[in-house]
């Protein structure tokens, strides 16, 4: 049927990643399909940073020509959006004392990393001491950040059992922060701590700080392989393997990684991140590293399904696609809350969904 | 835009709903550039989506031009803009003036190319509604109309076929000489057209601009530029006719 012809193409933007040069081999339809698939997968930044480069069919169409101005001035349009909550971030906590960390991709943004290029930024997270959570609360308050409606479980949900608090929405630009205390949920199996996180955090301008290199890409990990949704975050795998490979530059970055996985107790997402960023994108990473990260690896048996769950959620992975990616969503789960509380947490959840919205 | 089997700038479907809930209630989602960004409506308003979407993908995803709401005519290579609000008798005028002699360009966007200043034809057909159907039916009775229709706002409306040359000519850009703010008022007399001070017609404009935020200095630049090089002016009037007079003597070359 004609209209899967014009849908997003996410197998060429896949083979796109691992080869950049092979977009200038597509036909002009075919590029635009796997621009469509970047956008989608806000990898739009990314893909943007290719056509920089040169990476575009020639003999472009004239339409084509439009089509890539307006994603040049989406991505710059994120961009630019980020920077500035960033902007507003800084005059909130000016002066206050509290130590603020920006996490993931307003990080990358702040610190003008790769990954941070024409960045489409959905939620600020931000990683304060919990000690200061309620003085975080009354600055973003003051600055214009409000909490949303929620029902006792929700605020239960967040306060006792996360690692963050309940986003808070600025009545204006109803821009969200999400603001943490540590970096995977108290109900967690692995803890790490946050106070290591504030000691080697880095500046990135006027009073604001971004993690240091090896917890960034730890923090990614962990986010991906333990506490996210594997499923369709083929853009976090990117974030990892450009981090990686702008951090690798660094002889000292590799010893550092190691060290601070083992800190941190973030040695199994450290090894599926080398691991699936080696596998998909080639990510340069030495071998005295493999070799070490060898013994954060799971039992066999663990790594074969997990190998078999991964492969099928990225893009084109079959029809069991969706069953892997429930799958993983539940480990997510399992990983993240003891037994019981998983089953009626994903109970209530399913059953929300029924539930007709306000 | 295009025909589906040969991409161009937007790709638009309208597709049914899967599932159980088709058997009881029918509804048709927007698929624009193969994502679905909207929630399904009724599919009995499919066609009034159609439109919808065209101008969602023109106002939010052409961001190669500034896009203001304006309707846009053009006579001896100099486009005259007429910017304002719904209801202010935009297109009624554009109509008008489109049967007048001036070459149609749209009666909804004016595109203008940030880096030549231009803008770009866009010649779809002309939504008129109310009493501005006969109007413009007692002004053109050769012109082909739609059959009438009742919008989302209860409003009696049809669409005029633009003119064969405009559309061959959709290709032809020109560079804008005038700027007017038209304002219908009912039983106004005289017709009344007074220069704007530059400052206001910005404003006037980035009030009036789907994409000027997306465009960041861009757009702040193009619109600057823009009423620099255009003249700019306020046009009341109550009488389609003197309207006419009024602009023809005001661009008269």
């Amino acid at each position: 049927m004609r209209r899967f012809d014009l849908a997003p193409d996410y197998g060429r933007l896949a083979g796109a990643l691992r080869d950049p040069a092979s977009l200038e081999r597509l036909s002009a339809s075919e590029f635009s399909r796997a621009m469509d698939a970047a956008q989608d997968a806000r990898l739009l930044g990314w893909f943007v940073a290719q056509i920089d480069t040169g990476r575009i069919p020639q003999h472009a169409p004239p339409w084509l020509g439009d089509r890539v101005a307006t994603a040049r001035t989406l991505a710059a349009e994120y961009e630019r959006s980020v920077r500035w909550e960033i902007d507003r971030l800084q005059r909130a906590f000016l002066g206050s004392g509290v130590t603020w960390v920006l996490l993931k991709g307003a990080g990358y943004v702040a610190a003008g990393l790769e990954p941070g290029r024409g960045r489409r930024v959905a939620d600020i997270d931000i990683l304060v001491p919990e000690d200061d959570l309620p003085r975080t609360e009354a600055l973003l308050h003051g600055a214009g950040w409000e909490f949303g409606e929620l029902d006792p479980y929700d605020t239960r949900y967040y306060r006792e059992w996360m690692h963050e608090i309940p986003p808070m929405v600025h009545r204006e630009r109803r821009s969200v922060v999400d603001v943490h205390h540590a970096i995977l949920p108290r109900t967690s199996r692995l803890k790490p701590s946050s106070a290591r996180l504030f000691e080697r955090a880095v500046p990135a301008g006027a009073e604001l700080r971004v993690l240091a290199p090896a917890h960034m890409v730890l923090h990614g990990a962990a986010h991906l392989f333990h506490d996210g949704e594997i499923a369709g975050a083929i853009r976090d795998v990117v974030d990892l393997d450009q981090l990686l490979r702008r951090f690798g530059r660094e002889e000292s970055f590799w010893p550092d990684l190691a060290r601070e996985a083992a800190a941190l107790g973030l040695t199994r997402p450290a090894y599926y991140a080398l691991r699936y960023a080696r596998e998909w994108f080639g990510t340069p990473v030495p071998d005295a590293v493999i070799e070490e990260s060898a013994r954060w690896a799971p039992p066999a048996p663990l790594r074969r399904l997990m190998d078999a769950l991964v492969r099928r959620t990225i893009p084109g992975g079959g029809s069991m696609s969706q069953v892997a990616a429930y799958t993983l969503y539940v480990r997510s789960h399992w990983l993240r809350m003891p037994p019981l509380q998983v089953a009626r947490h994903l109970a209530r959840k399913s059953l929300r969904r029924y539930r007709p919205t306000p | 835009m295009a025909r589906a089997d040969d991409p161009g700038h937007f790709d638009i479907a309208i597709v049914s709903s899967g599932g159980v809930r088709r058997v009881w209630r029918r509804q048709a989602n927007l698929v624009i550039n193969g994502a679905r960004p909207f929630l399904p409506l009724p599919a009995d308003i499919a066609g009034a989506m159609f439109e919808w979407a065209m101008n969602w993908c023109v106002g939010n995803r052409a961001l190669a031009w500034v896009s203001v709401h304006a309707a846009v005519v053009e006579r001896h290579g100099r486009a005259l803009i007429l910017s304002a609000e719904s209801g202010a008798g935009k297109s009624t005028l554009c109509a008008a003036l489109a049967l007048a002699g001036w070459r149609l360009f749209s009666d909804e966007f004016a595109l203008v190319d940030p880096s030549t200043l231009t803008v770009a034809p866009l010649p779809r057909p002309v939504s008129l509604k109310e009493a501005s159907i006969e109007v413009i039916g007692r002004r053109a009775p050769d012109a082909v109309f739609s059959r009438e229709g009742i919008d989302i706002e209860h409003h009696r409306f049809v669409h005029m076929r633009p003119p064969s040359d405009s559309v061959a000519r959709a290709a032809q850009t020109a560079a804008p000489r005038w700027i007017v703010f038209p304002r219908y008022v009912a039983g106004r007399a005289p017709t009344t057209i007074a220069p704007l001070f530059k400052a206001h017609a910005l404003m006037r404009l980035v009030d009036q601009s789907f994409n000027y935020n997306n465009l960041g200095s861009s757009g702040f630049t193009t619109v600057a530029d823009l009423v620099r090089r255009s003249e700019c002016y306020v046009l009341e009037y109550g009488d389609l006719d003197d309207a006419l007079a009024a602009l023809d003597s005001m661009t008269a070359v």
